[in-house]
């Protein structure tokens, strides 16, 4: 369980005026739940994650996992970025044992290891290709595939499928749904679009714009597993209702901020 | 240096209508006009020290058959080895560590830079008069001319390895080492190898200058012992040995970089 309790981060952009990121955010993540991140640019999300990841400082606030402080990265977690940010220089089964690897398995093992994962993530054949020869989708195949070989409890994903294609990202969306429905670790996922949003998560949680702060959280009543029949949840009513009542309050929030903007 | 090294391989494939001539047959192609000029040059003015190009070609037989050049090209070819594997290792080393930490940076930029713009001969009597007049010395040269490039090639290439790269590697639980000999190296090595290939081409001047300089191995001392002389065919001989060296090093350096760095996508390699 992920317990996060008051808290708070402010920047100092470069110009030296402060940002204030994050305003005293209250979470609590359940074991093997599949949260999902929404909220407008800007309001703390990455950096939220980050700081999960024990990546990124903040200023106030306690974040633990399972009633220990989070101090930095630990082989608990592992985290997936929007940007792949795999080794060009290294082929797809050197990047998916990358963590391996630093952690000392021995090469048998990880390769094995590796190997089924990339089985996983429908990349048998392209082992000893390199990430440069493969396309947006199957690059972020391959930074699932690692972030998975490590075994994590919770699995970070900060808009994992913002850098992919519709289609890509649709069948993307499946297969991290049908991999989430074998395995159910604690997954926190940060994505822009609400319809991600929904369909993936038990539970939606929406922040609003700086300082970052959480405003609504919404339940998720789609029966799993959802990965075979995807769209005859998206036609459902529940999914169309939560689906517009999220744009309600992104839109909301949208026009506030650029009240504030204006009287500024 | 660079450009000749580089031409040399046919990466261009874009089709210029009945005539084409790849990498290859442009630097023969250039070679031969230029070996031509050199030749007519030579004959129409018949200048003293600018005999024509097959003239020197047979004073160059001549010296090798007399056995000058071989010992001394082992010499010179020694001195450049052990003085650029030690600039390799000063400058992969020094370099990213100013790269990864300010404060090394801070504390050796000033040095770096001022080391890079100094004429590096001016060191040479004092190499002189702690080596003495020997290979150590020139090793000393070489060391002199080629680290310094490195060094600041290498820290800047370290510097601009993408900071999501960096945290990727933190996130699964990477120590500082790790760090740097899973990601960082590897990452900067494209931009590293140029500083490398600078290093190299920088080395064989040292590596001539000392030897004129301190004089008494190498080719080096062979120009000089030809220039004293007034025996301009000679110079030249040893000159195109000179440049056989040169192209040779660079080449090496070129062939290990294609080795390592075949993952570059070639646009982004050509405009480096
Ligand atoms: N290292 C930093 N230095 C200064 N400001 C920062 C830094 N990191 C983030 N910020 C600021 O903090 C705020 C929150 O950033 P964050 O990246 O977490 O937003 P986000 O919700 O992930 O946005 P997006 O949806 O666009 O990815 C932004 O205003 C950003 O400019
Ligand atoms: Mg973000």
């Amino acid at each position: 369980m992920i317990e996060i309790n008051q808290l708070t981060k402010t920047f100092t952009s470069q110009d030296g005026t402060p940002v204030h990121a994050l305003g005293g955010v209250d979470l609590t993540v359940n074991d093997n739940e599949f949260l999902t991140l929404l909220g407008p640019s800007g309001c703390g999300k990455t950096t939220m994650l980050k700081m999960i990841a024990g990546l990124q400082g903040w200023d106030g606030g306690t974040i633990t996992i399972d009633g220990k402080a989070v101090t930095g990265p630990g082989p608990d977690r592992s985290m997936v970025f929007q940007n792949f940010a795999l080794l060009p220089w290294a082929t797809v089964m050197d990047n998916v044992c990358f963590g391996l690897r630093l952690r000392g398995t021995e090469r048998r093992a990880r390769e094995e290891r590796a190997q089924e994962l990339i089985e996983m993530v429908g990349l048998s054949g392209f082992e000893s290709k390199r990430p440069g020869e493969l396309s947006g989708g199957m690059q972020q195949r391959v930074g699932i595939a690692r972030a998975l070989a490590v075994d994590p409890q919770i699995l970070l994903m900060d808009e994992p499928f913002g850098a992919v294609d519709e289609q890509t990202r649709r069948l993307l969306q499946e297969e991290l749904l049908s991999i989430w429905e074998r395995n159910r670790l604690t997954v926190v996922f940060v994505t822009h679009s609400m319809e991600e949003a929904v369909l993936l998560g038990d539970r939606v949680v929406l922040m609003s714009a700086r300082p970052g702060q959480i405003s609504e959280i919404v339940e998720v009543p789609l029966a799993r597993p959802r990965s075979s029949d995807v769209g005859g949840l998206e036609r459902s009513r529940e999914y169309t209702e939560i689906t517009a009542h999220l744009w309600d309050q992104l839109r909301s929030m949208h026009s506030e901020h650029r009240a504030v903007e204006a009287v500024r | 240096m660079t450009a000749i090294a580089q031409s040399t391989t046919p990466r261009t494939s874009r089709s210029v209508p009945r005539f084409r001539l790849g990498g290859v047959g442009m630097s023969a192609l250039s070679l031969t006009l230029g070996v031509l000029a050199w030749e007519l040059v030579g004959r129409v003015f018949a200048l003293p020290f600018f005999p024509p190009f097959t003239v020197v070609v047979g004073t160059l037989m001549e010296m090798i058959g007399r056995g000058d050049i071989v010992g001394n090209l082992a010499v010179s070819l020694s001195n450049l080895v052990a003085g650029f594997t030690i600039s390799l290792v000063i400058g992969i080393v020094v370099g990213t560590a100013m790269g990864r930490y300010w404060r090394v940076r801070a504390a050796l930029g000033v040095y770096v830079y001022a080391l890079l713009t100094a004429p590096s001969l001016v060191f040479a009597p004092i190499f002189f008069s702690i080596f003495g007049a020997g290979q150590g010395s020139i090793i000393a040269v070489v060391v002199m001319y080629s680290t310094f490039v490195m060094i600041i090639n290498t820290a800047s290439a370290v510097q601009n390895v993408p900071a999501a790269m960096l945290e990727m590697g933190r996130s699964y639980g990477a120590s500082e080492w790790q760090l740097v000999t899973r990601v960082i190296v590897p990452a900067a090595l494209p931009t590293m190898l140029a500083g490398i290939r600078l290093g190299m081409g920088r080395a064989v001047l040292g590596m001539i200058n000392g030897e004129m300089f301190i004089a008494v191995t190498g080719l080096g001392r062979l120009v000089t012992q030809a220039g004293k002389s007034f025996d301009g065919a000679a110079v030249l001989a040893v000159l195109i040995v000179i440049i056989v060296v040169a192209l040779g090093a660079v080449g090496l350096v070129q062939m290990v970089d294609r080795a390592l760095t075949g993952w570059v996508p070639d646009t982004s390699k050509e405009k480096s």
